[in-house]
């Protein structure tokens, strides 16, 4: 089928067309009250085409695999093609000399039982539920997800993977007078018997319990320690600082600033697409180029912009496999842990603030400008110890001025499910907002 | 091709094993980025997305899926797979389809209708407005975002309903730079309209605007954090709402008894002076539909008169949970999607007050021109929301520009503490997420007056 929209593009004038086609499957559940509340099963394949007329290329994104619709979606794409006024590279990959290989058994959720996933999740409730300080489980839900994706295109190049994973959580409602608290711990496994309920909820009951009773600070500079999961979250706020496409539309600070220094010496980023801590593995990128370990940041120096095909050629280097989505993003992007263990890492703190939870990153988060203003909570950190819970506070600052002012970091190294990953981070001070 | 004696056929085999509600959403939207950047025609993207999604509800037990594959058979196996959650006899038979009523809304200009070039040279107009606004401008972006969504919601309870839904938005953006501080300002209006929206707003003054408001950024200094009385302008600043009280007001934190507002109905749950609706139909507004995702006609909901909690928003399965009427707020981001209860256009009523009083009445505060977007943890109440462009107020007048400055609260506390309502009710637009996805909603009041909030950001003492 694929094959026949490429001569059918040819016929119509389209150079060059790819074909990048993604079939999702997935099952969620969810439990409620020991009932189950949601279940939702999904099969849908999108198809991208990204084509080239009379050198401009115009990418259509469809559903419906329709002869006449696509008959249809590829006059759209010669027409959006037709209207490009900008002249940039435009290009269709024929392949990378070699690909990373993804070492990993797939594992076949469909042949577990649904009736033993909804268990899963009715036991992780009845865990979290038998703390005393747990009013409700908001929702325990269950995910797997197949994602098989398939590139084709008219340089001949075809290329195959295949993922396959599930996850579980449960948001636990905590309360402690008039406190209400809520709390969760996301598990993403490769098989389904690495699901641990009890584990799960023992994590879900430990954070919720450390967030009761929290209470404001007064409004002043602190020493701050991120948790490994916030950093996580925060870097990956500001990603696109690190895009090529960013640099060459004038959207980074970075711009201009390769080979210099622009974080503390201690700061080392490196993208690593096979990582064997991470969550996802990408052998490669969504134009077919390969993905490939590489140092972002290093000694504090920065090393060079991710590009995709386009960016590549527009500064004449080359593609280091990171265009995804019509974009350019990192694979599996983190902060190099150091051996310091956490007691360690905030130990010289006199008076200071552990953040454990950031809410409103979308919102509170400027990349351009590197300013960041954030509702925080955490607990306070006094004579180097984790002491009492700390909630409605503002934690605001510089990404690019904090990222100078690193003054240790942690060996507990975790990615998130965004594929960004950190260990614990202690900036020498940043504002809080908090009591009058 | 789906025949409605094929839509008949596949509900009634959904209700085969005993669930007591079947229905079938089908959608068919295109949709449409063109984006400018440097004044050059950049990128133009195309987009389809097609399927349908089955539901299944006994009781309040509900089954969903959803599929690309959309022939009768496909549709078929989709129904067997989720009717074996069920195992009773049937309880309920297809009722015969009612007649589907109008649509509402009407597009002057669909978007194939005008060619993609003249859309985009309009924009790189606006584009070249901003950039020649101040050399300091050294990035000017344009996207004009449009879709076109159809739909078809049949269920077993005999409504055949389609609708078209036209969204258009066009997002203005520049950054200014000086001396290595890069600051970006944005606008970003939108509609339920075809193309013809570009023809209902002044979209050069806009373009002029965004430049200004970026280059004042330049010269603002970090906010300060201190808790403080903050004037939320109108519009936009509507999103202090729907964060910190229309999220709690959605059956699905209510149903749960998740939301501070649950069972609260007739209680007193803020100041005298507040009022506030969702409607699901304001004529062209962004956040409107004829018809929610339940082929239910949509309607104006009282939320809170003059402080008083008078109604939540109830979609068809929380409806059954909660012994309440569905007040036609189901709403969903596409056939991927089980439909829930959701905001449409939701805003604070206006009051008697004058902008220029509320602000000559203020000896010492903020005033939050522009809000950015914002979170509310609906089990918690508390929510957070950031300024985008803002100013203090001093002596009762407007001084020094500040930026990085973030709200935070309680839901149940900030109603209380609104001491002044202007007259100056407008909406503003935004992409909300929840658990059915990203919809278009319309956030709105008049220029109101909060006695006390926390303020974070940046400034002070390092």
């Amino acid at each position: 089928m694929y094959q026949q929209w490429i001569e059918l593009g040819k016929k119509k004038g389209i150079s060059d067309l790819e074909v990048f086609a993604v079939r999702n499957k997935s099952l969620s559940l969810s439990v409620y009250q020991g009932k189950l509340d949601s279940h939702v099963q999904s099969d849908v394949e999108q198809i991208t085409l990204r084509g080239i007329y009379q050198g401009k290329l115009s990418t259509i994104r469809f559903e419906n695999h329709a002869k006449q619709n696509v008959d249809h979606l590829l006059n759209k794409l010669i027409e959006n093609a037709s209207a490009l006024t900008v002249v940039e590279p435009a290009i269709i990959f024929e392949g990378s000399p070699s690909y990373p290989e993804v070492k990993e058994e797939r594992f076949d959720f469909s042949k577990i039982a649904v009736i033993q996933k909804i268990q899963l999740l009715q036991d992780l409730e009845k865990y979290i539920l038998a703390n005393e300080k747990v009013t409700q489980v908001q929702n325990a839900s269950y995910q797997e997800v197949d994602t098989q994706t398939t590139l084709t295109n008219s340089k001949g190049l075809h290329l195959v993977k295949r993922n396959t994973y599930a996850y579980a959580y449960a948001i636990g409602v905590f309360k402690q007078g008039d406190d209400i608290k809520t709390a969760y711990d996301v598990k993403l496994v490769k098989d389904f018997n690495e699901f641990n309920a009890k584990a799960m909820a023992d994590e879900t009951i430990r954070q919720g319990l450390l967030k009761l009773g929290g209470r404001s600070i007064p409004t002043g500079s602190y020493p701050i320690v991120f948790s490994n999961e916030q950093f996580a979250d925060l870097l990956s706020a500001f990603t696109s600082i690190f895009s090529g496409e960013a640099s060459y539309r004038n959207l980074t600070a970075l711009k201009d600033k390769v080979g210099q220094q622009v974080f503390g010496e201690n700061i080392h980023l490196i993208d690593d697409p096979l990582h064997p801590q991470s969550h996802f593995k990408i052998p490669f990128d969504d134009e077919g180029v390969a993905c490939q370990k590489r140092a972002v940041v290093e000694k504090g120096v920065f090393k060079g912009f991710n590009h995709n095909l386009k960016t590549a050629a527009i500064f004449k280097e080359q593609p280091t496999g990171n265009g995804f989505n019509g974009g350019i993003s990192p694979t599996n992007l983190y902060l190099e842990p150091t051996s310091t263990s956490f007691d360690d890492l905030i130990k010289p703190i006199q008076d200071g603030v552990y953040i454990t939870d950031l809410v409103g990153l979308h919102a509170g988060v400027k990349a351009v400008s590197g300013d960041f203003s954030l509702q925080a909570s955490g607990l306070k950190i006094i004579n180097g110890k984790l002491d009492h819970a700390v909630k409605m506070i503002v934690v605001s600052g510089n990404f690019f001025d904090m990222m100078k002012r690193v003054k240790g970091i942690a060996s507990d190294l975790k990615f998130q499910l965004s594929g960004i990953g950190s260990p614990s981070v202690y900036i020498e001070h940043l504002m809080i907002g908090g009591e009058a | 091709m789906l025949y409605k004696k094929d839509l008949k056929f596949l509900l009634q085999e959904g209700l085969a094993t005993g669930a007591d509600f079947a229905e079938i959403f089908l959608e068919d939207t295109k949709s449409s980025v063109i984006r400018i950047t440097s004044g050059e025609v950049t990128q133009i993207d195309r987009g389809n997305t097609f399927g349908a999604g089955v539901r299944l509800i006994k009781g309040i037990d509900e089954v969903y899926g959803y599929t690309n594959q959309v022939s009768v058979e496909d549709l078929k196996t989709l129904v067997f797979n989720l009717r074996a959650s069920f195992q009773t006899e049937p309880v309920n038979k297809v009722k015969p389809f009612k007649k589907p009523q109008p649509i509402k809304s009407i597009i002057t200009k669909p978007m194939d209708s005008v060619p993609v070039s003249e859309k985009a040279s309009k924009l790189q107009h606006l584009s070249r407005i901003m950039k020649s606004h101040d050399p300091r401008i050294v990035q000017a972006m344009c996207q004009l975002i449009e879709t076109e969504q159809k739909i078809l919601v049949v269920n077993s309870e005999g409504v055949f309903q389609d609708d078209l839904r036209a969204h258009t938005r066009v997002f203005l953006s520049a950054v200014a730079q000086e001396n290595g501080n890069m600051q970006q300002a944005y606008e970003g209006p939108g509609r339920s309209m075809g193309v013809e929206f570009l023809d209902t707003l002044d979209f050069e003054k806009l373009a002029k605007d965004v430049a200004t408001s970026a280059i004042t950024l330049l010269s603002a200094e970090d906010m300060v954090p201190q808790t403080m009385p903050v004037v939320l302008h109108n519009g936009f600043g509507g999103v202090i709402f729907h964060e910190a009280c229309g999220h709690p007001l959605e059956a699905t934190a209510v149903a749960k008894g998740l939301s501070p507002f649950a069972g609260k109905l007739g209680e007193k749950i803020g100041s005298d002076i507040v009022t506030a609706y969702d409607d699901g139909y304001v004529d062209g507004a962004w956040g409107s539909a004829s018809f929610d995702d339940e082929g239910k006609p949509t309607q104006k909901n009282l939320l809170i008169e003059n402080g008083i909690l008078k109604g939540y928003l109830i979609d068809y399965r929380n409806a059954r949970k909660m012994n309440m009427d569905p007040t036609g707020s189901a709403r969903r981001q596409s056939y991927k999607f089980s439909p829930t209860s959701r905001m449409n256009t939701t805003y604070i009523a206006p009051g008697k007050d004058k902008f220029e009083d509320i602000i000559k009445d203020t000896p010492y505060g903020l005033f939050a021109k522009k809000l950015g977007g914002g979170t509310v943890v609906p089990a918690t109440g508390e929510f957070n929301f950031a300024v985008q462009e803002g100013y203090m107020i001093e002596n009762g007048k407007l001084t020094r520009p500040v930026r990085g400055a973030m709200l935070i609260g309680h839901g149940k506390d900030v109603l209380f503490k609104i001491d002044r309502v202007a007259d100056n009710l407008e909406l503003g637009q935004g992409m909300c997420g929840s658990i059915s996805g990203s919809i278009p909603v319309d956030v709105g009041q008049p220029t109101i007056r909060v006695s006390s909030m926390t303020v974070g950001g940046a400034g002070g003492r390092k």
